[in-house]
């Protein structure tokens, strides 16, 4: 096997949450919360997922813009390939651990592009002494030599030598996201990490911006970790995907493995709002309700159970997948006391006088997507036990009785990785049971 | 085949490079070393070699004498050709920007125009016009195309008609008490102006810009320190400091201006440290630090130069408060009386102002041109300046 080029393991960075006048820290916000994945030389994985869910405190940390509270980030780039483990279990190319003059040798082989081409460069200097600072940075004191690199430089990426003196409020922000892979190219990395380099213009000049990438990348054997939230720009330019959830890599393949064959229901509902040109397509819909959960404090079990679409009936229970979700959601938000009874009857009365109580019965089934029985009788009488409850204002008895009736093992369990093809895996427990993923199988 | 071709970014061999280029001045930096360094010298060899009553220049044959106050100013206006006026030239394109911007402010065109006169008046000025003399038979000319009652002045050196004397060309803005040339004194007073102009700005940046950057990137306690210090010095009674100093020490202008300086520098401060702060969010700052630039470089190359732009509008706005200030202490007699300013040419008229109106006229006109100048320059500064508008229009 080779060796790759970066190696992230297990990488986990929280914010401390302080409080009070002692500064103590009452909780961590786990932004990024141990995800593992490799990336091959003249690879690009492409890094998915919602806003919020930790894509962009992934790169910061894998770059050390942040430091990261745990793991090991494996960087085999930039002549120091080879390397083996010490005995005490450390790796020598670990970026982790590197000191300032190693950090300052890692900058040379791993740049970033960022987001937003309007606030990435400095606008009192010119673009080209933006690009050729990191050449000095690094000890290029011949004003000349750095002149003529960063016009040759200017000209590759679809810009003119003349632009050297331009300043960046006289460009677009096309023109801005080229003058960035300049600057991220000038030292010749090994590695760039893109944090959605193109979500901010438009999609003519997206296309332009990726073909740029793509034929950089061939012509300089460059490797890409390209973070995006947008699945149709993935599938354009990466080769393998890292599907992220609330700081966790909930499903990791090559492109083609996960667009035809989805294993994660996250992905499942990532891949369904890909817009289709033909308007008649089954394909897609699957909505995903609610916000992504506070890091802060993330779901027990699988961190997605909240949300998912697919989520697990326990043992003995069948009911309409969609009922499910509902008598989930009816739980969770009687739980929480989110449920305002009088402001349903008021919306179900619009003006009339007192409603009547299946009114208000049917109103709040309507609201949480439940039909108007569920299959299962058990259930079926605990729910209509739970709304005469909270009709009658006890919100603490219908939660405790919804509580012990509806639980789901998705929130217990969490979901070990599972192996669907080569390269292909996913954490989801609808797969357990199937042949577990060996633990760090790209470690050898 | 590479001094053919230009050399590309991927060929260069950076183990090579690594350790050269420690010492890589600008050619701002060196122009600055080789005007100050004969600056500092001619200053120690007056300190250490000349008498008091010695004039710095004699060795030349020259008369003029230099005070401590002119070495301060001189350094402040090499400050200011080396770091701001030879970095405009040197980047035509952003000036344009600028001027462009700039221009769209006509009262602001006028008002550069006016400062350009009284710091040219200031700086060539007393080398040109010799300094005005005490002459009684003089006193009391009317300024030209006035006249005067003929027995208000000791001899009228204009025509007398009517029993009136008329003012003449010689005495363009009349004389004073003691026969001395308004005119003449008011180019004096450019000069005290523009002194105070450029060294107060130069100390208040100088600490303000060291001492904001410094607590916004030290953060936790030293922060927490340094900013309730900011409080101290804003809280500071920095007129009855000033008096205190005066009667223990005496105080001239030189002592003026550092007290004023040194206790006047909070506000820039405080507005450095939260500029700052917002913009080491920004992704630049980040794109550099991820180039293996060290803090200090990346203070001093993007952070700083991003503040001073939005700090030279509050600097200049600064100025005017400084410039009343020493008006004010002149005018109640406060400060040395030897010192040609404006406010005390105002300050030595105001016992005639019924019967030689021009002798505080003529010089506060001018003092209300001149800080109404820099407050429009202020203005337009802070509109030619903002980064923002850029963005939104590019």
């Amino acid at each position: 096997m080779t060796e790759p080029l970066l190696s992230v393991r297990d990488l986990k960075k929280h914010y401390p949450i302080r409080k009070g006048v002692f500064n103590r820290q009452v909780g961590a916000a786990r932004a990024v919360d141990g995800i593992s994945f490799d990336i091959a030389p003249g690879e690009t994985l492409g890094l998915v997922g919602e806003s919020g869910c930790g894509k962009s405190t992934a790169a910061s940390s894998v770059i050390r813009l942040e430091e990261p509270t745990a793991g090991e980030v494996v960087f085999n780039g930039n002549g120091r390939e080879g390397a083996a483990r010490t005995p005490d279990g450390t790796h020598p190319n670990d970026v982790t651990r590197f000191d300032d003059d190693e950090l300052k040798a890692f900058r040379r082989g791993a740049q970033m592009i960022f987001q937003d081409p309007s606030s990435s460069f400095d606008p009192r200097m010119s673009v080209g002494n933006a690009v050729g600072e990191l050449l000095k940075v690094h000890g290029m004191s011949d004003r000349h030599r750095r002149r003529a690199i960063v016009e040759d430089l200017l000209e590759r990426v679809g810009l003119s030598a003349n632009d050297f003196d331009r300043y960046p409020h006289e460009f677009s922000g096309g023109q801005k996201q080229r003058i960035a892979l300049a600057r991220a190219l000038v030292l010749n990395p090994d590695l760039i990490i893109a944090d959605e380099p193109v979500s901010a213009l438009d999609v003519s000049i997206q296309a332009e911006i990726l073909s740029l990438i793509d034929d950089l990348q061939e012509e300089f054997g460059l490797s890409l970790l390209f973070i995006s939230h947008d699945m149709s720009v993935i599938r354009q330019i990466c080769d393998r995907v890292a599907v992220m959830y609330l700081g966790e890599i909930v499903e990791i393949g090559p492109v083609e493995g996960i667009f035809s064959d989805p294993q994660h229901p996250y992905t499942e509902a990532l891949l369904s709002s890909i817009p289709t040109p033909d308007p008649r397509a089954s394909v897609g819909g699957i909505e995903l309700k609610g916000t992504v959960p506070s890091p802060t404090n993330p779901p027990s079990g699988c961190r997605f159970h909240t949300r998912c679409h697919k989520v697990i009936q326990p043992e003995g229970v069948d009911v309409d997948q969609d009922d499910w979700r509902g008598l989930l959601n009816f739980r969770d938000s009687v739980v929480a006391g989110e449920i305002d009874v009088e402001q349903v009857r008021e919306n179900v009365a619009a003006g009339e006088t007192a409603p009547a109580e299946s009114e208000v019965r049917a109103e709040l089934r309507r609201e949480f997507d439940i039909g108007e029985t569920v299959d299962d009788p058990d259930l079926e009488r605990t729910l209509s036990e739970a709304i005469g409850l909270l009709l009658q204002d006890d919100d603490e008895r219908a939660g405790e009785i919804l509580s012990n009736a509806i639980t789901t093992p998705c929130a217990q369990t969490e979901p070990a990785r599972t192996v669907h093809g080569p390269d292909h895996e996913s954490a989801c427990l609808r797969h357990e049971g199937r042949a577990s993923a060996e633990p760090n199988p790209a470690d050898d | 085949m590479a001094t053919e071709k230009p050399e590309r970014f991927d060929q260069v061999d950076w183990n090579d490079l690594s350790r050269s280029g420690r010492f890589d001045l600008s050619v701002n930096a060196l122009g600055m070393l080789a005007t100050a360094i004969p600056l500092v010298l001619l200053g120690l060899y007056e300190w250490q070699f000349l008498g008091r009553r010695t004039a710095t220049f004699e060795f030349v044959g020259l008369e003029r004498n230099l005070e401590t106050i002119d070495y301060f100013f001189v350094f402040t206006l090499l400050l200011f050709v080396w770091f701001l006026v030879l970095p405009l030239l040197q980047n035509p394109r952003m000036t344009r920007y600028y001027w462009e911007e700039f221009k769209r402010n006509r009262p602001a065109v006028v008002s550069l125009v006016w400062l350009g006169i009284v710091f040219v008046g200031g700086l060539l000025g007393p080398l040109l016009v010799s300094a005005p003399q005490q002459d009684l038979l003089v006193a009391y000319q009317p300024p030209v195309f006035t006249s005067v009652v003929d027995t208000t002045p000791a001899t009228c050196v204009g025509e007398v008609i009517e029993g009136r004397c008329h003012g003449t060309w010689q005495h363009p803005f009349g004389t004073t008490q003691g026969g001395k040339d308004v005119f003449t004194m008011i180019i004096y007073g450019m000069t005290v102006t523009m002194q105070i102009a450029f060294i107060t700005t130069t100390i208040v940046a100088a600490i303000g810009i060291s001492f904001g950057t410094l607590s916004a990137y030290a953060g936790g306690w030293v922060d927490e320190v340094m900013m309730r210090f900011v409080d101290i010095i804003l809280s500071f009674p920095t007129f009855l400091m000033f008096l205190l100093i005066l009667y223990i020490y005496g105080a001239g202008l030189g002592m003026f201006i550092v007290v004023f300086s040194i206790l006047g520098w909070g506000g820039t401060a405080r507005y450095v440290r939260s500029k700052s702060l917002s913009i080491s969010e920004e992704e630049f700052i980040q794109a550099s630090r991820i180039s293996g630039a060290s803090t200090y470089r990346v203070i001093r190359g993007h952070v700083v130069p991003n503040v001073a732009s939005s700090i030279i509008t509050q600097l200049t706005l600064l100025i005017p408060g400084f410039l009343l200030a020493e008006a004010q202490l002149a005018f109640l007699g406060i400060g040395d009386s030897s010192v040609p300013s404006w406010g005390q040419l105002i300050s030595a008229g105001r016992s005639d102002l019924s019967f030689a109106p021009w002798i505080v006229l003529a010089p506060g006109i001018v003092l209300f041109l001149t800080i109404l100048a820099f407050n429009f320059l202020g203005d337009a500064l802070l509109d030619a300046l903002n980064p923002e508008a850029e963005a939104e229009n590019g």
